[in-house]
């Protein structure tokens, strides 16, 4: 049994309908990729599997128990983790005391725990110094604190939303190597949302490909990216 | 060295003010009536602009301090009058009601945050001011309220008493900042969507930060009822009990338990003097002063120090760490 | 406006209240129509400045009180009508929206949305006790012939000047609307208003349309200001209610939706009139707008919960 489950996913905004009849699965060490243009409702997507928004119809599934009211915040809890787009690192807070929110919130350790957990999993991630401000870090430094702030929740599953965005070729390589054992070490079934495709083929085992709020392809990354409609999605109609 | 100062300092600080009333006959100038009277005065306010930063450090401005505080001073005169209550219990059933009345309007009001909680709370005084002048012979109506003894006439008495309702603020936001309550306040302050990731309940930590710094100004409330004995829906909603809080804190220094300390004291002392020129009107000053403050130094006094240490702080780890990573060579 | 089952049902509830209200005491319909029409006028540029631009200003109501003033003493000095004076009162006023706007709003634009609350908080102090400073608590009025026309219907009797206000609020209404349609700026307001950065991306000069907007409104509740002196007795804390009103029935109308505001003022008005009407309730007449913001507050989060 899979531990995410959604089911017929709809999300309407007044008249627009951005995720429409959405159905996929994802399990704990699973690496799923989830691409389309713009606009195809990947964000939506991701805020609605987190909780940020309550679907217009259809379920969410999490380890069996049907979810799809539960609000952001426990499903932090429960397990199921997220990282933002826009950076949303909290600035009155230092890069330590940022990491571990979750573990003072989702796993309700006390402070001191808490701090002892996050410093060695910013040591793991190879974070440095975590009492800078959170803007004097570099940028790869920065995905890599929204990651281990995710990572504090305790997850079983966890949505990456366009981490890779704004890096160069070294440090793409560094985040997909850190993924790929987050997936595999702590047995995390971890969702990318990405644009570039080398990430997608290198890392993930299936790919969803989303347009227009529709899912309209799943399976491994070389069929996919050879399927017709995918192609079409992405390059528009016959030329 | 330096941590002995750190450490005296503040402590001795706290000495001479607790003992103060001690010196009345030796230093009549600073701890004779006028002077402690004054100094309850400071610490009213003290205790109110410790309160609102509380709030405001969950990015909630909060415009209802009178309103909280006259519910506090109503709670104890009706205490003692309906209930036969004992002024010290009374002082504690006053925060009680300020807290209930703050978890009834908060459970409501805190579902929509930022401009719609500000406005409500502005409108709060104003309401509880209607309800309380209309409230007939039970609450004593346009004249409000006498009870029939003051807690003490004793002056040192008075200035303790108002000096514990500062510690009791002190307390409250000590507890806030020591807890994971801090954590939670600050990352729904910052960005709300992050807050909820983290697993923080943004509503119920709302709530109970509402009604706790309620719950603190309405002790505030008894306090000063009972060292003045009565006082009247105009008096008791007085706008001044928000505005002064409001301006000592963000001069002071806000997200901090020390910032509204200092600015209160510096305040509190600025108003007794405009008081004293200016007749009508010195209000004008605690408007500017929020402006000011808000443009030019929203961190306030405290803020900008804190800012500063926190810069050496981690310098010193860096160049630590860069230490030890040349010396592993 | 869209006629739907819903909009039908509220006439016909909106009309049933009024032949109610008629049989019950009619003069009260007329003075909640006259209230109502100073708190849509009032409420309109409010609508202007945070419905549209999103500009939080709780100072709102003591621009009009400071413009009244101004009218009051340039009145008195020049021995003419009020409404002589509202014209160059206004632009006055548009001028020192406009001077308060540059120095200091514009710096809290770029800071979280509390900064704004704070901030123009700040400046209705500073407002409120500047008066009091210079001409003290005490109120004035101006006493004039016009002000206590009256007409009678049948065996009632009641005053129509307020009546002024209602064709003020009708005219804003109609000049909002025409205004944010027809010209270049309004339709840059409403532009700035939904996506800032886009419109700074399409070649809006968002700050010089934040500096129009705000000073456009500070003007139009400056002439408010005027015709308020005409009525109303004039005291430094005057503004402060009218802020709070004009605030709740924004927030309850929803962004842009000028003729809920002209709805919200009738229901508001129509409500505060009637309990004045009522003796036993005239006291609690003034926590009818709080009762509406808890209830707007509520609908609110109920919807939002839905989303």
């Amino acid at each position: 049994m899979a531990n995410l489950e959604t089911r017929a996913l709809t999300k309407r905004f007044g008249g627009l309908v951005a995720v429409n009849d959405l159905s996929f699965k994802l399990s704990r060490g699973e690496i799923l990729g989830v691409i389309g243009p713009n606009g195809a409702g990947k964000s939506t997507f991701i805020n609605l599997v987190s909780g940020i928004y309550l679907p217009t119809s259809g379920t969410v599934t999490y380890n069996g128990k049907d979810i799809t009211r539960a609000p952001a915040h426990l499903r932090s809890a429960m397990g199921i983790a997220r990282t933002f787009q826009l950076i949303h690192p909290l600035e009155n807070l230092d890069v330590l005391e940022n990491v571990m929110l979750g573990f003072l919130f989702s796993r309700r350790l006390g402070r001191r725990e808490a701090r002892l957990e996050a410093e060695k999993l910013c040591a793991a991630l190879e974070l440095g110094n975590t009492h800078r401000e959170v803007s004097q870090i570099t940028m790869l430094e920065t995905k890599k604190m929204e990651i281990a702030h995710a990572l504090g929740n305790g997850p079983e599953i966890l949505f990456l939303d366009e981490v890779m965005a704004g890096l160069n070729v070294d440090e793409t390589r560094d985040l997909i190597r850190l993924v790929r054992d987050i997936a595999a070490s702590r047995n995390i079934g971890v969702g990318v949302v990405e644009h570039v495709m080398s990430v997608i083929r290198e890392l993930t085992h299936r790919v969803l490909v989303l347009e227009a709020g529709e899912l309209i392809a799943e399976g491994p990354y070389e069929e996919v990216v050879k399927n017709p409609r995918v192609i079409e999605a992405y390059l528009g109609g016959a030329a | 060295m330096n941590r002995l100062l750190s450490f005296a300092l503040p402590l001795g600080c706290l000495a001479l003010v607790v003992a103060l009333p001690l010196f009345k006959d030796l230093a009549p100038a600073i701890a004779g009536p006028y002077p402690l009277s004054l100094a309850r005065s400071i610490f009213i306010y003290m205790a109110l602009a410790i309160s609102w930063d509380m709030l405001f450090r969950s990015g909630q401005v909060s415009f209802g301090i009178a309103g909280f505080f006259g519910l506090g001073i109503y709670g104890s005169a009706l205490s003692v009058l309906r209930l036969g209550m004992s002024p010290w219990l009374s002082i504690l059933a006053a925060g009680l009601f300020a807290a209930l009345v703050a978890l009834l309007i908060g459970f409501v009001v805190l579902r929509l945050r930022a401009i719609y909680f500000s406005i409500t709370t502005l409108a709060l005084a104003e309401i509880f001011r209607i309800v309380l002048h209309n409230g007939g012979s039970f609450t004593g109506g346009p004249e409000g309220l006498f009870i029939p003894k003051i807690i003490s006439s004793d002056n040192a008495t008075l200035y303790w008493l108002a000096l514990s309702g500062v510690v009791v603020a002190l307390a409250a936001s000590s507890w806030f900042e020591r807890s994971k309550i801090r954590f939670a306040l600050t990352a729904i302050r910052n960005n709300e969507l992050q807050a909820k990731s983290s697993g923080i309940g943004i509503f119920k930590y709302l709530l109970v930060a509402f009604v706790v710094t309620s719950f603190v100004q309405g002790i505030v409330g008894g306090i000063q009822l009972q060292s003045y004995g009565s006082s009247s829906p105009d008096s008791a909603f007085d706008a001044n009990y928000t505005l002064l809080p409001l301006a000592m804190a963000l001069l002071g220094g806000v997200y901090s338990t020390v910032g509204p300390v200092i600015g209160a004291v510096l305040l509190g002392f600025a108003a007794e003097t405009l008081k004293l020129r200016i007749p009508y009107g010195h209000l004008v000053v605690y408007g500017i002063i929020i402006v000011l403050v808000i443009l030019f130094m929203p961190d306030g006094l405290y803020g900008l120090w804190r800012k500063r240490a926190r810069a050496r702080r981690s310098a010193r780890i860096d160049a630590r760490m860069a230490a030890k990573g040349a010396s592993r060579g | 406006m869209l006629v739907t089952r819903r909009s039908i049902l509220w006439t016909v509830l909106g009309l049933a209240v009024a032949i109610a209200i008629l049989m019950w005491k009619p003069t009260i319909l007329v003075y909640g129509i006259e209230r109502a029409g100073l708190y849509a006028a009032v409420a309109i540029p409010m609508a202007l400045v945070l419905g549209i631009v999103h500009i939080v200003n709780l100072s709102h109501g003591e621009f009009m009180m400071v413009a009244a003033y101004a009218t009051y003493f340039s009145a008195r000095a020049l021995k003419i009508d009020p409404y002589l004076a509202l014209l160059p009162v206004s632009l006055v006023m548009a001028l020192f929206g406009y001077v308060v706007y540059r120095l200091t709003i514009r710096q809290a634009l770029k800071a979280p949305e509390l900064n704004q609350l704070i901030l123009t908080f700040g400046i209705a102090i500073a407002l409120s006790q500047t008066v009091n400073l210079l001409f003290t608590g005490q109120s004035w009025k101006m006493s004039l012939s016009y002000v206590s026309a009256s007409m009678s219907i049948g065996a009632y009797d009641f005053g129509v000047y307020d009546f002024v206000f209602v064709a003020a609020a009708i005219l804003l209404a109609v000049g909002l609307r025409l205004f944010l349609t027809r010209t270049k700026m309004g339709k840059a307001a409403l532009a700035v208003g939904q996506n800032a950065k886009g419109a700074a991306i399409v070649g809006i000069d968002v700050d010089r349309t934040y500096a129009f907007v705000f000073a456009l409104a500070v003007g139009l509740v400056g002439a408010l200001g005027a015709m308020f002196l005409t009525k109303q007795a004039i005291f430094p804390g005057v503004g402060g209610p009218y802020t709070m009103k004009s605030f709740c029935l924004v927030a309850m109308a929803g962004v842009g939706n000028i003729t809920g505001v002209l709805w919200g003022s009738l229901a508001l008005g129509l409500a505060e009139a009637s309990m004045n009407g009522v003796r036993e309730l005239r006291d609690w007449s003034s926590i009818v707008f709080f009762v509406l913001i808890i209830a707007t507050i509520l609908v609110r989060s109920v919807k939002e919960k839905k989303a």
